[in-house]
């Protein structure tokens, strides 16, 4: 399966963009299937220590909804319609069979519906095999990191069960090792985004890094290289657009269409959270010798904001502000998912704080399974205009 | 139709209580009282504050006064325009409009805080609540992180207890900064004892619904117990007042009295109600002879009734326990499920009622599936919609049909029932 | 006694029926109820027993039915609409064994046996998939709600909607005519879209047939087809379908009438 140097770049998005638009899972179970994994285990967002299922012989795939590809006609007596539409969509699949392959699934303390949907997918899938993780809330702190540790072990030692196999550090570091490639990987793509957006479309680079919840990271990290070697051989000029910092999407994403719409609209996404569990960590993962340490205290001391992370000596609005004039933006969009409650709480903070640093910014709401965005193009189509011509 | 005012002696005693608790707060947010701790209702480690003779102050048992004082909607709609969203727990925005509005409320001036303890006890909103208020106070803020139960034991794990046990510890060194004092063992036990017998007696007034008729409403009037359970636990003058409680209810069980005249239906509600209709709301309910032998709501401060009681040798452990094990909020939803079924069982219910609250996800998400695991075990089950604090989710036309049709066809069933069974005698 | 009435004073119309001991109807009436709501419920009643020519005196027992039922003053007694509705597809279709009712403000699912209610859920507190919904639809397309079922039936390519949202499906239909789309390809897609949310509702329930479809909605032969081709199987519908609150607040009446008479 290795990338033939004869492939475009074309083809290259096109092969993730094939992968990622799919909702069966095919090519994890055929990966299974061929003998290359021992286990699948489903990973809710926002963030999976996604290291210890794959040192433990098992392939970490992304759950992230049905998009708008499926008709939610289970999973809506379970959650009623103030529920998100992920929370749905994720059990919807899970009702209709295209999650069978699965062995595991785990979910984390990011929210309460997402908490609740731990539960109800368990009694729904007449399976022990769902875990939780609970993420520290004391950050920063040693106990967090200690505490976190004891529970990326006791996690461990459950994907393990799935796999039957036993993981040495060794294991643990290698894998550790991968994913931080993975990630500088993807941040290499960022860079490219932020100071020569011309190069790379927002929808390009999100399906690169979105290739990521359904392909093993070897072949990821393949991916991710090959395209940035096209990327930067890539010519041209940027246009003259308005750069825009786009947050709120960290969980349930927004239709691809709808992300193009941005960009359409006129404007440079120069950064973004969609899909934030892929580049959660601001640097690598040190290498103290205790692997599962190492991983925890990134967790705690070394990860990037997220509405599902509260660290009370540190104001997220704050570095919002900051993060979009390291970046030069014009203007940030908080594009929220409806009834995302993190979101929509961290909104409140944003725009204090975004109002007050004189950074315009655009709110718009989406749900995963919006088919036609009109009204939301015309949204932001007169906040870039308010942009150029102010 | 049953038109009871529904107030017995313990609702006015609990009325003076609750007014002499809201003086010393309206008094500390005069300076002349003592230091305010925001703290949330699950779990809530308030003898730990009582050891500091620090107030504890529930943001949450504000907002629902505010409700049922019709006061609610003008601090939501402020808070929406701060760009709060109507998705957003209405207990916080009501609270933050509040804030905003000077702290001024038609029971107590609430006090400006000088801690705001988040005890993050699963209800995620707790985190961001605190996190805003932080920003707007500008006040020391701490979070006590504690662990979700997620194991298959339904237990902690050891490293969760450490985990929960050290931050006490950094608790205690915070409100010594705070306070200006050093912890007083002896204070902390003591409030740890009255906790304890508190605990008890609530337990024991819980199991009293076990009586038919039952005493009292286990929802309605349990409501009225739980303010002084939180505000006051750890006090003598809350230990009294759940004294009075358990030999008024005791003597109505001998006695053979109910809540209402009669007592046609037991049902279990699970939900928090609807504060701004509480009173139209359990109208609904006395029309039909129904009584609420259990509620869930009633355990989300913690679950005494089930067997746990804080232990005066062991004050900071069992505080940790109480935060981890043993209230509704730090369970999973499937260990709810297990706690109604007790209740179905124990209490001798017939039916279960969900009043699904749009604020509260912890409480509502899945309910769905909740009410759809009872129907399938044969239990009545009914699923009805409001908030617990915005009046404009309540609509009292669809809520009152919706309970009226629910208790019409139980009634019709059992007189199926027992015309088939009159019939299988003949 | 010979015969019995049931009144359903509804938000928007109310009606009577009058029905004799075989539970066959031999009157009824609709008005628009207005803001005098008892003055509404004595009004059907009223009319229902002049166009027959009977008095007060003939009927028996009369129960109140619908969000007014409280109001209908002359009333023996109050029953919901939910047990009404159930009662009276029973009485007509007497091998009813769900009930759907779109009507409306509300969508619900009954299942039944024997005209008892064994359970029922209602839609939530979004009016998405109820008449609202589709009343929206015909507003944003200027057209009669009588005219939209019609014309969905000749949709052959129904589009998708983003949404049930009573609030998009407006700027949704607007995206779909700026798109040049069929107009009963565009019915098509919003009936297609309240059926699957209704399904999707009343399973919680069950879907066990006979299925008898009720309220308002049920005259809409779009909304028929609709439910039909995605269930699979026929519904049972009748002309008087509105009236079914009515009929089975009737049929509750002569049972009720009868039990009093016999007791006595």
């Amino acid at each position: 399966m290795a990338i033939q140097s004869t492939v475009s770049f074309e083809e290259l998005i096109e092969e993730c963009n094939d992968a990622i638009a799919t909702i069966d899972f095919a090519d994890a179970q055929a990966w299974k299937n061929e003998g290359h994994t021992q286990a699948l285990i489903g990973c809710f967002p926002v963030y999976t220590p996604v290291e210890l299922f794959h040192a433990a012989g098992a392939l970490p795939v992304g759950l992230t909804g049905a998009g708008n590809k499926i008709e939610i006609s289970h999973a809506d007596s379970r959650f009623q319609s103030f529920i998100c539409s992920i929370i749905k969509s994720t059990l919807e699949l899970a009702m209709i069979g295209n999650l069978d392959a699965f062995d595991g699934f785990v979910f984390h303390s990011i929210c309460d519906p997402a908490r609740n949907l731990a539960s109800v997918f368990a009694r729904t899938m007449n399976t022990k095999q769902v875990e939780y993780i609970h993420f520290p809330q004391r950050i920063p702190s040693y106990e967090a990191v200690v505490y976190l540790e004891a529970e990326y072990r006791r996690i461990l030692a459950w994907a393990c069960t799935l796999t039957g196999r036993s993981v040495t550090d060794e294991d643990l570091r290698r894998s550790i090792a991968l994913y931080d490639a993975v990630r500088s990987a993807i941040g290499l793509l960022y860079d490219v985004r932020r100071n020569e957006p011309h190069k790379l479309s927002t929808l390009e680079l999100y399906a690169l890094v979105r290739y990521g919840h359904v392909a093993p990271p070897e072949k990821h990290l393949r991916i991710l290289e090959h395209a940035l070697e096209y990327v930067r051989a890539r010519g041209g000029t940027p246009k003259d657009r308005a750069r825009v910092v786009v947050v709120g999407s960290f969980c349930e994403q927004p239709p691809m269409d709808l992300i193009a719409s941005i960009e359409q609209a006129g404007c440079y996404v120069v950064d973004d959270d969609f899909l934030l569990g892929r580049r959660f960590f601001t640097g690598g993962i040190a290498d103290t010798g205790n692997p599962l340490y190492d991983l925890a205290d990134a967790y705690v001391h070394g990860s990037v904001d997220s509405s599902v992370k509260h660290d009370l000596g540190h104001s997220k609005a704050l570095s919002l502000v900051q993060r979009a004039r390291d970046h030069r933006a014009d203007a940030v969009v908080v594009l929220t998912a409806k009834f995302c409650e993190p979101a929509l709480f961290d909104y409140v903070l944003y725009r204090k704080a975004l109002q007050e640093a004189h950074m315009p910014h655009v709110f718009l709401e989406f749900e995963e399974k919006m088919w036609l965005f009109d009204k939301i193009k015309t949204e932001l189509e007169t906040f870039v205009e308010s942009l150029l011509f102010s | 139709m049953h038109d009871a005012t529904y107030q017995g002696r313990l609702h006015y005693l609990q009325k003076q209580l609750m007014a002499d608790y809201y003086a010393e707060l309206t008094a500390s947010a005069e300076g002349n009282g003592a230091p305010a701790a925001y703290l949330l209702i699950g779990g809530n480690p308030v003898e730990l504050l009582r050891a500091f003779d620090m107030l504890p102050v529930y943001p949450e048992v504000n907002a629902l006064q505010l409700a049922v004082k019709k006061n609610s909607l003008g601090h939501i709609q402020s808070a929406e325009d701060m760009g709060y969203s109507t998705d957003n727990c209405a207990y916080v925005k009501a609270d933050i409009g509040m804030y905003f509005a000077g702290r001024k409320t038609p029971f107590a001036t609430i006090p400006e805080p000088s801690l705001l303890l988040c005890n993050y006890v699963g209800c995620n909103v707790y985190l961001h609540w605190f996190d805003h208020l932080a920003e707007y106070t500008k006040k020391p803020a701490f979070h006590l992180d504690v662990p979700f139960i997620r194991t298959a034991s339904g237990r902690p794990t050891r490293e969760d207890i450490d985990y929960v046990m050290r931050q006490l510890h950094q608790l205690i060194a915070t409100c010594e900064e705070i306070t200006g004092k050093r912890l007083d063992e002896d204070k902390l036990r003591r409030a740890i004892e009255l906790s304890s017998e508190t605990g008890k007696l609530w337990s024991e007034i819980k199991h009293l619904t076990k009586h038919r008729p039952a005493p009292y409403d286990a929802y309605f009037d349990s409501v009225t117990m739980m303010a002084p359970l939180y505000c006051l636990r750890g006090t003598e003058g809350g230990l009294e007042f759940f004294r009075e409680a358990r030999d008024e209810y005791a003597r109505r069980a001998a006695a053979g009295q109910g809540p209402l005249p009669r007592e046609d239906v037991r049902y279990v509600i699970e939900g928090p109600p609807p504060w701004p209709y509480l009173r139209v709301f359990r109208d609904m309910f006395a029309r039909w002879n129904a009584v609420a032998v259990a509620s869930t709501y009633s355990t989300v401060g913690g679950l005494w009734e089930f067997g746990f009681a804080h232990d005066p040798d062991h004050p900071l452990e069992s505080i940790a326990e109480h935060l981890l094990s043993w209230n509704l909020t730090n369970r999973n939803f499937l260990q709810r499920y297990d706690q109604i079924e007790r209740y179905l069982d124990e209490w001798n219910a017939e039916a279960l009622v969900i009043h699904s609250v749009k604020s509260c996800r912890l409480f509502s998400a899945g309910q769905g599936d909740m009410r759809e695991y009872f129907t399938k075990r044969n239990i009545p089950t009914l699923l009805v919609e409001s908030d617990l604090e915005d009046p404009r989710y309540f609509s009292e036309a669809q809520m009152r049909t919706r309970i009226d049709a629910f208790f019409e066809s139980l009634a019709h069933r059992k007189l199926t029932a027992s015309a088939s069974a009159s019939g299988d005698k003949a | 006694m010979k015969f019995a009435a049931g009144v359903d004073v509804g938000s928007t119309q109310t009606k009577c029926v009058i029905v004799d001991r075989d539970g066959q109807i031999v009157a009824r009436s609709l008005i628009e109820t207005g803001a005098y709501v008892t003055r509404a419920a004595e009004r059907a009643f009223d009319e229902a027993l002049a166009s027959s020519g009977m008095s007060r005196d003939d009927v028996g027992c009369v129960v109140g039915t619908g969000y007014g039922r409280f109001r209908v003053t002359f009333g023996d007694l109050q029953i919901t609409e939910i047990s009404c509705h159930a009662k009276g597809a029973c009485s007509l279709f007497p091998g009813t064994r769900t009930v759907i009712d779109i009507g409306g403000q509300d969508a619900k699912g009954i299942k039944v046996l024997d005209g008892e209610v064994l359970d029922f859920v209602m839609n939530d507190k979004c009016a998405a998939g109820t008449g609202r919904f589709l009343a929206t639809a015909a507003e944003a397309l200027s057209m009669s709600l009588g005219d939209i079922g019609e014309l969905s039936l000749q949709a052959r390519n129904p589009v998708r909607l983003s949404t049930v949202c009573t609030v998009f499906v407006e700027s949704d239909i607007m995206s779909y005519l700026a798109q040049g789309k069929k107009l009963p390809d565009i019915l098509g897609g919003i009936h297609s879209a309240i059926a699957a949310r209704t399904i999707a509702l009343v399973r919680r329930v069950g879907l066990e047939p006979e299925i008898t479809f009720t309220g308002g909605v049920s005259l809409n032969v779009g909304m028929v087809h609709a439910l039909e081709e995605r269930l699979g199987v026929p519904l049972n519908v009748c002309a008087d379908s509105h009236y079914m609150g009515a009929i089975g607040a009737a049929v509750f009446a002569m049972e009720h009438g009868l039990a009093r008479a016999q007791e006595a």
